[in-house]
């Protein structure tokens, strides 16, 4: 059985020693996002903080659900103990499966318990963290499910976007001017002038969190994904004050409108890829219209920052997978695609059957042909096991010809301005570079004049492999 | 003395005088960090402000100045918000709106 809701999770988590309840009162101004930055960064538990400064017995801030690659398997109903490539293979295999969300009705919604509508809306009642010292204001939405809709083609779009407390009943955010979100705003309500619906989800189950991370294409539904991804349709349930469908038994909905003509300072904050940069005061302004939510609410947090969190996890399973079957449209001969967390969606490393020049320039050219996320992109031989960052690291600094193998691209208008090494004008224009590391041998020399890597696995026979494994214990090594 | 902090994206874009800004109410409490929009003046030392009120700048990556500007909040303004559109610079809107104000 699939996980419904953010509590269910917490019950396994805690079975497998995944989860922290906090008891001391904690404060939610820098303390609850220090604590969980602290706990990210020794890769220590899940935490459920369930006494929150200022806030009735029962108003809970939880950290770092799926902020490990444990608990991403654990939230995929696989061993804890998962080999990050299984997780990618299970993940690219159920994800080809879609399954349509079943509809609740309000009655039956864990997510209508309560419900503030109106000018009875006060986000104030939620102890929405400050999560770093210094943010821009008390960030309600990090990990989030963000929902808006085309209306011309009723597809439902889900992202995962940041939005912070303006007033007690108006939200600033930050969905990139590149996300899908902003097309849609872009598409069919500014030109007309007209406040867009906005559903801000909290405490979903798991892997809808999970897949609002994912680069999905236009005019296809996420909660289909989630679905296939689960083994099982996702509850939904209509909003109060709009059309949109959300997820039933989330811990909090806040419903608004994107205004069309209004706007309001967001940011800075303290961004996913490990730094509070000046990205700031160029967001979007939401007027919230309710808010629903259950019994002993649980605001879910990321205290983003360097990797390891929950962003970085995420995003490096869902874009991986997106990008493996790009790729292949685009015809690289990918073997495998790994965005190694540790480089915040900026490094990803592709692994090719047949390299070279041509594969390299094939490689940037998908990479850059629309928005941009990424910026440098390591092309290595199928040799190379993608996921080991020691042999991807060993084949860059002795594969790549720094001449002849590195191939770059600047654009403008697409870029990602939350790249902290952009300036200040190529943030504003959004213009970039991207590079390609051709990593591999070239294809036109010849096999006997190719290097033979000086491994155990590769520069012996298979005789000699064979005797020195079968008469391994009787050398008296221990490895 | 009550505290206030706004956010620019330079310490040195804040100027003394008659101003429309955004800031924060520093008060402890379940509303802290309240968003009020407001014109007030603000200076460099609190002397000749009227109820004069603290209020801490910071820079575009939210580091904070060291030494705290002053404010005298003339009006809280009811509007939440300034025109603008979606991804506009909300800086450069409320420069904008600020002379219409005929403030600059």
């Amino acid at each position: 059985m699939a996980f419904n809701s953010h509590r269910d999770f917490f019950e396994v988590l805690e079975k497998e020693g995944e989860l922290a309840r906090v008891k001391k009162e904690v404060d939610w101004d820098g303390e609850a996002g220090a604590i969980g930055r602290k706990t990210y960064e020794s890769s220590g538990p899940a935490i459920l903080f369930e006494k929150i400064k200022d806030y009735p017995e029962g108003y809970r801030i939880s950290n770092g659900t799926t902020g490990t690659w444990g608990r991403v398997a654990l939230s995929m109903e696989m061993s804890r103990n998962t080999p990050v490539r299984n997780i990618y293979a299970e993940y690219e295999k159920r994800v080809s499966v879609s399954i349509p969300p079943k509809i609740l009705k309000k009655g039956d919604a864990p997510c209508k318990e309560n419900i503030m509508l109106g000018d009875e809306v006060d986000l104030y009642q939620f102890p929405m963290p400050m999560i770093h010292e210094g943010d821009g204001g008390r960030y309600v939405g990090t990990w989030d499910v963000v929902i808006n809709k085309d209306p011309e083609t009723n597809w439902q779009n889900w992202g995962m976007y940041r939005f912070m407390a303006h007033t007690k009943n108006w939200l600033t955010g930050w969905p990139q001017t590149t996300s899908q979100f902003a097309f849609i705003m872009k598409k069919s309500y500014l030109p007309y002038n007209k406040p867009m619906p906005v559903a801000i989800v909290l405490g979903a189950d798991p892997l809808s969190h999970i897949i609002a991370t994912a680069g999905i294409k236009p005019y296809e539904n996420e909660a289909e994904y989630v679905g296939g991804l689960r083994g099982q349709a996702v509850e939904l349930v209509q909003c109060e004050t709009s059309d949109l469908m959300v997820p039933a038994h989330a811990e909090i909905v806040i419903e608004g409108e994107v205004m069309p003509d209004q706007i309001a300072p967001d940011g800075p904050f303290g961004e996913y890829p490990g730094y509070r940069s000046g990205t700031m005061c160029a967001g979007v302004a939401v007027k919230v219209k309710a808010v629903t939510y259950r019994s002993k609410p649980i605001v879910t947090m990321i205290a983003l920052g360097t990797p390891p969190d929950d962003s970085s996890i995420a995003a490096s399973l869902t874009a991986a997978v997106a990008m493996k079957k790009g790729l292949l449209r685009h015809g690289v001969p990918v073997t495998d695609v790994y965005v190694p967390p540790e480089g915040v969606t900026h490094l990803i490393v592709i692994g090719v059957t047949k390299g070279g020049t041509e594969t390299a320039k094939k490689v940037l050219d998908y990479f850059t042909l629309r928005r941009i996320m990424t910026n440098k992109h390591i092309v290595v031989d199928a040799d190379v096991d993608v996921f080991n960052m020691a042999e991807v690291l060993h084949c860059f600094a002795t594969r790549c010809h720094p001449g002849r193998g590195i191939h770059y691209e600047w654009y403008e208008g697409r870029s990602n301005s939350l790249t902290p090494f952009y300036n200040i004008e190529e943030r504003k224009k959004l213009k970039g570079c991207s590079v390609a590391f051709d990593s591999t041998w070239p294809p036109e020399w010849e096999k006997e004049v190719v290097p033979i890597k000086a491994s155990f696995k590769t520069i012996f026979g298979k005789e000699m492999i064979d005797k020195v494994n079968n008469n391994w214990d009787s050398y008296g090594i221990k490895l | 003395m009550k505290e206030w902090q706004t956010f620019l994206r330079r310490f040195s874009d804040m100027r003394e005088g008659r101003r429309e800004l955004f800031i924060k109410d520093l008060t402890p409490g379940k509303a802290k960090y309240d968003t009020k929009h407001v014109i007030a003046t603000v200076a460099r030392v609190k002397d000749g402000l009227k109820d004069a009120e603290v209020i801490w700048l910071c820079g575009e990556s939210g580091e904070k100045s060291k030494q705290p500007w002053y404010i005298s909040i003339e009006q809280i303004l009811e509007e939440e918000w300034v025109p603008g559109k979606p991804w506009e610079d909300t800086l450069e809107a409320t420069e904008k709106n600020e002379k219409q104000r005929g403030l600059k």
